[in-house]
């Protein structure tokens, strides 16, 4: 195999790659709404039963999918644990083939994928693009990885004796997805699961059934045994039933600290004849800030904060939703940061001139029109695009500013385009800030101080921290990714450890000496 | 296409003259400038890292104190330190010490900032422009600024390029006569002339969607060409990186095909040989004008291109190929073979050819007289602070020269002093060949 590189984006600057998306789209449309049925092993179930639709135009359909049931449920289970010593014995060379060609076979879909991901997750082209290709990372990465992680890791030899470490898998792994990655974050979970020899049940989220779809396609299309890889569209309640079930060994969840922490408790029981622990790597939450030094090029920290914090509506879990500035910069920053918020525009996620979509669905608009009225009564409002669409979920990006130490804008994650900015003396009193917060996941340091950085390097707990840059889009393989504190329990996605939490390891010593002589 | 033998022969007798004219230290220019710390920077990649990061944030410092913090920051990531950045080190250890460190690294940068910015306001930089015109060198204005991310921004932006328009236009009438730089065998050429960025008058720009910055930088465009007819100006947008060239090339098109510009102003626009994609956008270039005449003509401004370490990154980071030549003689020959289309594409546009390599520039005046015009029939231009040798030289032989002025504080002015100072230190840069001793007939040799 090549050695891993990631795959490129679409140059959108270009006409002609605009226009291959904006065809794809016009293909897809006429094909929609998609059908999603349950897949268990060989099984097809259920068609209908609830429906996924475009955030930007709710009354459109894209796709209806079947609910999977808690029988669903066990019955995925059960094909998963058939399934599984005969994916466990293909080794990691066959395994890894399989997940490179569902790479090949989703790169070869890329332009309607990123069209499906645009009416389904109202996700902008950029992004929707970029989610794509993630997907396609993810598969080439870990396959390489399992390739990398069979041949065990060297450990210390002595004359009579030898030592040999090697990585089992685990069993059955259910991923539980959101829908802000559609594809890519169930991708990255299910392939990590699979390429270590795990067999699957994936339960997508409710909102981006069809995209789910796409990738358990290609990776039966591949040569994934139907029974390695199962979906199960539907809601919480299949989650529940899954993360119960005795015969689960692995857990991969992404999504909100609160279903996470269930997970976590959930999981944590051993009821009689489970024969062993549970493994749960949960992402979850984050609520990020970027620090501005007093000496930081605003020309570059403005139109990154402004990207960081409302491209995809903030939707992604490593978004900025705290800027703390230092007071020597913190008035010309508002200023600028306000005047860029103001110019944003708002609109549909299939048109390249917008910056803000709409948030996925109307529980969410109203989350955010909450916090977003409650920042405006404890705060002041310096910047916002009031106009937006009137059908769909839109919400007015927000840049807000004085609001009290204890408010909740500043405190939860919000997920949605509200950003505040707090003043700080010194950048010590943003890392104390940053200290008492239980989030950890991704943070920004705009400052050209070489000693600033290695301070704020030190101090902040994130998982991720970028320097001088735009806090999300991290890449695998160049940017692992994942929080710490109560934003995650797990190694990074895309990293170096990340497939070790779906293995076991084994080390076998074996007595080379026989009647005084070393037999080896 | 290679060049016709009396084209090659004729470019050694330019060049060769023009380096005869040439101020005996300005051979080496990088020796020239005053700050020894250029000539050490271009030794020593580490060093030259941390002295222009200093000189990057430098504007951003609250205090003499922070400044000479940074600055011993940056020092302390360098390996190998000459000694006297070695006593810097040591001065940046106590208070009174860093005080004296940050006058003197502030009055450093300052002085470098004065090489390539000729004033803080067009007010302030008219004596300059004068100096220039007297001494046979016509000028055109650039305005300095912080990027543009909001719409006060632009506007600000606008209202400063109709200010510099009304200033310039104001006192050039009250320069001497100049025969050389007044015209062509096209016609009279103005003598004020303003050079704008597309990206500093829209906070719209997007790569993804250029229709959506050209509008927007559209409505404050259209009045400075109204105002740039009006007073008898040339206006010149400059080009910038590939994200911004569709917004920008669409924006020109579209405006002067306008009815009320079709007469006036004199505009221009610029041509990027390091683009891969070069000639094609010559050939849409020549289409246009020759679909859109227009009196007088529009100006291309052929030039190598300023951002091409941003569009390898760029381009490496994205796993895309890159836009722009790697092999700077596919560069330089790419120049050539534009500079040769250009010209023959006269009248249906004016060329001004900027460039610092004697080589490029002698070119251009080589096939120039081959083709049979005049001298005064192709304009050179070069930058204020890195080709002021080159014009010299080049007035001083009658040629019709523009020196490109910057205009604006300490703190709009850094990016571009900075990339100015990366340019003259690069290794593939002709200045730093040139400085570097090569010998004569190796700079003139086809690339
Ligand atoms: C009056 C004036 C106006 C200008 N306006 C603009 C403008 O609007 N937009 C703009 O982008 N630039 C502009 N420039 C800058 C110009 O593009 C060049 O950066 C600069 O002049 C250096 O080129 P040179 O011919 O003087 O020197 P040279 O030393 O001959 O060439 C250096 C140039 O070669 C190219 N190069 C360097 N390394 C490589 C490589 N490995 N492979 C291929 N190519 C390489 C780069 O473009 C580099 O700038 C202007 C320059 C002048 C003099």
């Amino acid at each position: 195999m090549k050695p891993f590189a990631n795959e490129p984006t679409l140059e959108l600057r270009r006409a002609p790659a605009r226009e291959s998306l904006v065809n794809a789209l016009r293909e897809l449309e006429p094909k929609l709404p998609l059908s999603v049925p349950v897949l268990i092993g060989r099984e097809q179930g259920a068609h209908e039963g609830f429906e996924s639709t475009d955030p930007g135009s709710p009354d459109r359909v894209v796709a209806t999918a079947g609910r999977a049931t808690e029988a669903d449920a066990a019955a995925a289970v059960e094909a998963a644990a058939a399934a599984f010593p005969a994916w466990r014995d293909m080794g990691a060379d066959a395994r890894a083939e399989v997940l490179v060609g569902a790479a090949q076979i989703l790169r070869s879909r890329r332009l309607e994928l990123a069209a499906l991901q645009v009416r389904e997750c109202a996700k902008p082209w950029g992004e929707a693009d970029g989610d794509v290709c993630e997907a396609i990372d993810f598969l080439e990465y870990y396959a390489r990885e399992a390739v990398r992680l069979e041949q065990g890791p060297d450990l210390l030899q002595v004359p009579g004796e030898r030592n040999t470490m090697r990585y089992e898998p685990r069993g059955v792994c259910v991923v539980i997805a959101p829908w802000n990655f559609p594809l890519a974050i169930p991708t990255g979970m299910t392939s990590a699961a699979l390429a270590a020899g795990n067999s699957v049940v994936l339960k997508p989220a409710e909102q981006s059934p069809a995209s789910a779809l796409a990738l358990v396609e290609a990776l039966r299309e591949a040569g994934a045994p139907p029974g390695a890889i199962s979906l199960l569209p539907g809601f919480g309640e299949v989650g529940a039933a899954l993360v119960r079930d005795p015969r689960v060994h692995v857990i991969a969840f992404t999504g909100s600290s609160a279903v996470g922490l269930e997970i976590v408790r959930s999981s944590a029981d051993t009821p009689e004849g489970q024969g062993h622990v549970k493994r749960v790597v949960a992402e979850m939450g984050g609520k990020n800030a970027v620090i501005v030094d007093s000496d930081a090029d605003l020309d570059d920290a403005v139109p990154a904060i402004v990207k960081s914090a409302f491209v995809y509506a903030g939707q992604k879990c490593s978004a900025a939703s705290r800027v703390l500035a230092h007071e020597g910069v913190a008035d010309a920053l508002l200023e600028r940061l306000s005047g860029a918020v103001n110019v944003l525009i708002v609109g549909q996620a299939d048109d390249f001139a917008i910056d803000v979509p709409p948030v996925i669905e109307s529980d969410a608009q109203e989350r955010v029109l909450r916090y977003a009225e409650l920042a405006a009564s404890e705060g002041r409002i310096v910047g916002q695009q009031a106009k937006i669409p009137a059908n769909g979920w839109f919400c007015p990006p927000t840049l807000v500013t004085d609001l009290p130490p204890g408010s909740a804008v500043l405190r939860d994650e919000i997920f949605g385009p509200v950003l505040a900015v707090e003043r700080v003396k010194s950048i010590a009193e943003a890392c104390d800030a940053l200290e008492r917060s239980p989030f950890a996941l991704t943070g920004g340091l705009f400052s050209r101080n070489p000693e600033t950085v290695a301070e704020v390097t030190r101090r902040t707990p994130v998982g991720n921290l970028y320097v001088n840059r735009h806090i999300t889009g991290a890449m695998v393989g160049r940017q692992p990714f994942g929080g710490n504190r109560r934003s995650g329990i797990g190694s990074k996605a895309g990293g170096p450890d990340y497939l070790l939490q779906f293995v076991e390891p084994r080390v076998v010593t074996e007595n080379t000496m026989r009647h005084g002589l070393v037999v080896e | 296409m290679e060049d016709d033998p009396g084209v090659e022969a004729e470019l050694g007798q330019v060049g060769r003259a023009l380096y005869g004219s040439f101020p005996q230290r300005s051979r080496n220019p990088v020796k020239a400038l005053d700050a020894r710390a250029m000539e050490l920077a271009s030794q020593d990649a580490e060093l030259r890292a941390a002295l222009f990061r200093f000189v990057d944030v430098t504007p951003a410092c609250r205090s003499l104190d922070d400044l000479a913090r940074h600055l011993s920051g940056y020092l302390s990531e360098v390996d190998e330190k000459p000694p006297s950045l070695e006593v810097a080190m040591r001065m940046a250890g106590t208070k009174p010490g860093r005080a004296a460190l940050g006058v003197a690294a502030a009055g450093g940068v300052r002085h470098m900032a004065h090489r390539f910015i000729v004033g803080e306001s067009p007010r302030k930089a008219l004596p300059v422009l004068r100096e220039l015109w007297e001494d046979g060198a016509a000028s055109s204005v650039d305005l300095l600024g912080e990027a543009t991310v909001t719409e006060a921004e632009a506007d600000r932006y606008a209202a400063r390029c109709a200010e510099a328009l009304d200033t310039i236009a104001e006192a050039a009438p009250r320069w001497p006569e100049r025969p050389q730089l007044e015209a062509d065998s096209l016609g009279p050429l103005p003598r004020a002339n303003l050079s704008v960025k597309v990206s500093a008058l829209t906070p719209h720009i997007r790569p993804d969607a250029p229709a959506l910055g050209r509008e927007d930088a559209s409505r404050r465009m259209r009045p400075l060409l109204r105002k740039a007819r009006d007073l008898g100006a040339h206006l010149h947008i400059d080009m910038e990186s590939l994200d911004a060239l569709e917004t920008t090339m669409e924006l020109i098109f579209e405006l002067l095909d306008e009815d009320e510009f079709r007469e006036g102003p004199s505009a221009g626009l610029v041509l990027q040989a390091y683009l891969r994609e070069s000639p094609n956008q010559l050939d849409s270039i020549l289409a246009w004008a020759r679909e859109t005449p227009r009196t007088p003509p529009l100006v291309v401004r052929l030039v190598k291109g300023a951002y091409w370490d941003h569009e390898i990154v760029e381009a490496r980071q994205h796993g895309w190929e890159a836009p722009v030549f790697e092999v700077k003689a596919e560069c330089d020959r790419n120049y050539e073979e534009l500079t040769r289309r250009l010209l023959d594409a006269r009248p249906a546009v004016r060329v001004a050819v900027a460039s610092h390599n004697l080589r490029s520039i002698s070119h251009a005046i080589a096939y120039n007289r081959y083709s049979g015009a005049e001298d005064r029939d192709v304009e050179l231009q070069v930058l204020r602070g890195l080709g002021d040798e080159l014009g010299h030289a080049l007035a001083a032989q009658g040629f019709r020269v523009r020196v490109y002025c910057p205009v604006g504080d300490l703190v709009a002015g850094m990016a571009y002093l900075v990339r100015r100072l990366l340019e003259n230190t690069s290794n593939e840069s002709f200045l730093h060949e040139q400085a570097m001793g090569v010998p004569l007939e190796e700079l003139l040799a086809a690339p």
